[in-house]
């Protein structure tokens, strides 16, 4: 992790969660507070953004104070959790239409990819083996009904 | 002799196939994580309860706690080989432990850390069958003020002894509680963070955002790192044996440490993490020779190894007890017993005492089966070690993916999941601690039902409380608690346990 010289990624973070705290109790008011006697269905939710706010301002004003907010990884680092993110979005969003025995071949090929499996033997027999492995399991196994896509 | 006889039947119970290869599979797949740098036994645990819910709500705890279990034993594994612990409790084992294989003693460190294991589990449950029902009838006679002073002095605890920073881990517990709020309301049917949303409606589920925090966070975590292969000591079984004088000196810290360890795994926190780091420093203090410590003291290694596996039965007793989760593994067995329909607390012991004997049963085989894989399989466990993160990570990713899919067929569960993995990532990163916001998440619904009844029953007079007993004790020991945490650097005494959560949370 290296610190970012301007913003860092921890302090907005951390103050979103401070207007996210403040919304959570105002739009719990709208729920209705009632009283302590009558406690309405906005009460809890109030006093628990209550909470997160203030708990947020407090680590905002020590992240702001001591500079030692983190920002992103190192540009490999990121690299990786963005090809990592996209592979299983990718999963998510092509499982529906080429079904999950392919999809799942073709992430698994994508994950040993981005984390440097070498070659195209090694990934190709992780992928294979593990989309074997998914079908044994949750379709032989344990007869979930999952999409089968092309494969019908 | 009513105990008795529940036990008895629980064994007949607990030797059903089922129940059996539930045990053996949760012991053998704990292990396994144990042994593997990375995964820890939480991560695995969500990822197993969609496998748990073809089954009986006892089949589902007895392969949850056989993980739990499973790992604490295969932890050491790696600590004593590798000098990498395979999750947070075994990080203390590497002190004495590395330095006992490197003077050629890993054999006789491995099985009297085994034999501890054995020996802590079953006084761990031993207490849990004498303790735990006692409570839950003695939690019989507690209303709703009892429960919320019983969660406030959780939280406050919790938060204090899971993170290095007390506010991050309030935070993550506020977070958690706002989560749980997400829904319609079912006390008065009024729907809450919605915002006209139909997905919402039931709320957000918890094994998405559990298995994102915990294992898609973690596959993110560790694919990030650079991977470091590691060289391992060979272990024959003839190794094995340690001397008389190894003997000798194992069996009052065995003793001391399964003590102590089911006393510590009745804190809220990171209980079989702490139970060691004080394990250590107790053997330490009353040892007569201490200095050898750090260069091979086997008692050393086996106190703490002993503390981490009766924590996990002591952990249990709140749970089971009072259906509040002090730990994240509790918190995920919690939500598989709900995901059964089962509710644990002071009930359990009425409406479903089959739950409690089957798994007390259960556990003693699964504490055996875990000694009898252990001993001349350390070897083979030792190998697992070795398998590339490029090769293991994609596995779990997938199992995470299918997994979680397959309980609702629901893609909007998968990316609940994904979410909750990318900002685990960060949290973990920024030493948030993730445990307290999922025991936030479990318990958000038990709170605002304490909260409620409780302002409902004084008519909105909190100053009623004081005429509740236990509730102004548990209240003042969380103000006592908090007083000693602020004033105490003060007044030169220090209350922190710095554990580094790793991702046995």
């Amino acid at each position: 992790m290296h610190k970012a010289p301007g913003f860092r990624l921890e302090t907005g973070f951390v103050f979103v969660l401070l207007v996210l705290g403040s919304a959570i109790s105002v739009i719990s008011w709208g729920y209705g507070f009632g009283s302590l006697a009558q406690p309405g269905p906005g009460l809890y939710p109030f006093f628990v953004g209550a909470a997160i706010s203030v708990f947020s301002l407090f680590i905002l004003i020590a992240v702001l104070m001591s500079g030692t907010g983190k920002s992103l990884p190192a540009r490999e680092g990121a690299r990786t959790l963005a090809l990592m993110t996209l592979t299983f979005c990718f999963w998510i969003l092509a499982m529906p239409l080429l079904g999950y025995v392919v999809v799942s071949m073709l992430a698994t090929y994508a994950f040993c990819k981005v984390m440097k499996l070498e070659g195209w033997r090694k990934p190709l027999a992780v992928s294979a083996g593990t989309a074997l492995f998914i079908y044994l399991l949750f379709d032989y196994w344990l007869y979930v009904d999952l999409p089968r896509g092309i494969l019908g | 002799m009513e105990g008795l006889s529940l036990l008895y039947s629980g064994f007949i119970n607990s030797f059903t196939t089922v129940n059996l290869v539930a045990c053996f599979i949760g012991a053998l797949i704990g292990t396994v994580v144990g042994v593997l740098p990375g995964l820890g036994p939480t991560a695995t645990m969500v990822l197993m309860l969609p496998f748990t819910l073809p089954y009986g709500p006892t089949t589902g705890l007895i392969m949850m706690t056989g993980v739990w279990y499973g790992a604490m034993y295969g932890g050491s594994t790696t600590s004593v080989l590798v000098n990498i612990p395979g999750e947070a409790a075994s990080v203390v084992t590497c002190i004495d432990g590395y330095q006992m294989c490197k003077n050629g003693r890993a054999g006789a460190a491995l099985a009297l850390v085994a034999i501890g294991s054995f020996v802590a589990g079953t006084i761990g449950l031993l207490g849990l069958q004498f303790f735990a029902p006692l409570l839950g009838n003695a939690a019989l006679s507690f209303g709703p003020p009892e429960f919320l002073s019983f969660m406030i002095l959780a939280f406050v605890l919790l938060s204090n002894l899971s993170a290095e920073a007390p506010l991050k881990g309030a935070l993550m517990i506020a977070l958690g509680l706002f989560l749980a709020t997400v829904g319609i309301n079912p006390m008065d049917s009024y729907p809450r963070f919605t915002f006209g949303f139909e997905k919402l409606m039931l709320g957000i589920d918890f094994l998405p955002v559990a298995v994102g925090l915990f294992g898609i966070s973690e596959v993110l975590s560790i694919a990030v790192e650079k991977y470091v292969k590691p060289v391992v000591s060979k272990v024959r079984l003839r190794d094995l044996y340690p001397n008389r004088d190894e003997i000798r000196r194992s069996v009052n810290p065995m003793l001391r440490g399964s003590i102590l360890g089911f006393f510590m795994g009745l804190l809220p926190g990171p209980c079989t993490v702490i139970s060691t780091f004080v394990a250590y420093a107790l053997e330490k203090r009353i040892s007569r020779t201490p200095e050898r410590f750090g260069h091979g003291a086997v008692e050393g290694v086996v106190g703490p190894e002993s503390a981490n596996n009766s924590a996990v039965m002591g952990s249990m007793i709140p749970l089971l007890t009072l259906g509040i989760p002090f730990a994240a593994p509790s918190a995920i067995m919690l939500a598989g017993l709900r995901m059964h329909n089962v509710e644990p607390g002071p009930m359990l012991f009425v409406t479903h005492p089959d739950v409690f004997w089957t798994f007390i049963a259960a556990m003693y085989l699964g504490n055996l089966m875990l000694l009898i894989l252990n001993l001349p399989l350390v070897g083979a466990f030792a190998k697992i070690a070795v398998i590339r993160p490029q090769v293991l990570l994609p596995v779990i990713s997938l199992i995470c993916l299918v997994g979680v899919y397959s309980v609702r067929n629901a893609l909007f569960d998968v990316w609940v999941m994904i979410g909750a993995g990318v900002v685990g990532y960060f949290l973990r990163q920024w030493k948030y601690p993730i445990a307290p916001f999922i025991i936030g998440l479990v318990l958000g619904p038990t709170t605002e039902n304490s909260l409620r009844q409780t302002l409902l029953m004084f008519k909105g007079d909190v100053s009623l409380i004081v005429g509740r007993p236990l509730s102004i004790t548990l209240l003042a020991l969380a103000t006592a608690f908090l007083a000693y945490k602020f004033l105490g650097p003060r007044f030169g005494t220090k209350l922190a346990v710095n554990v580094d959560e790793g991702k046995s949370l």
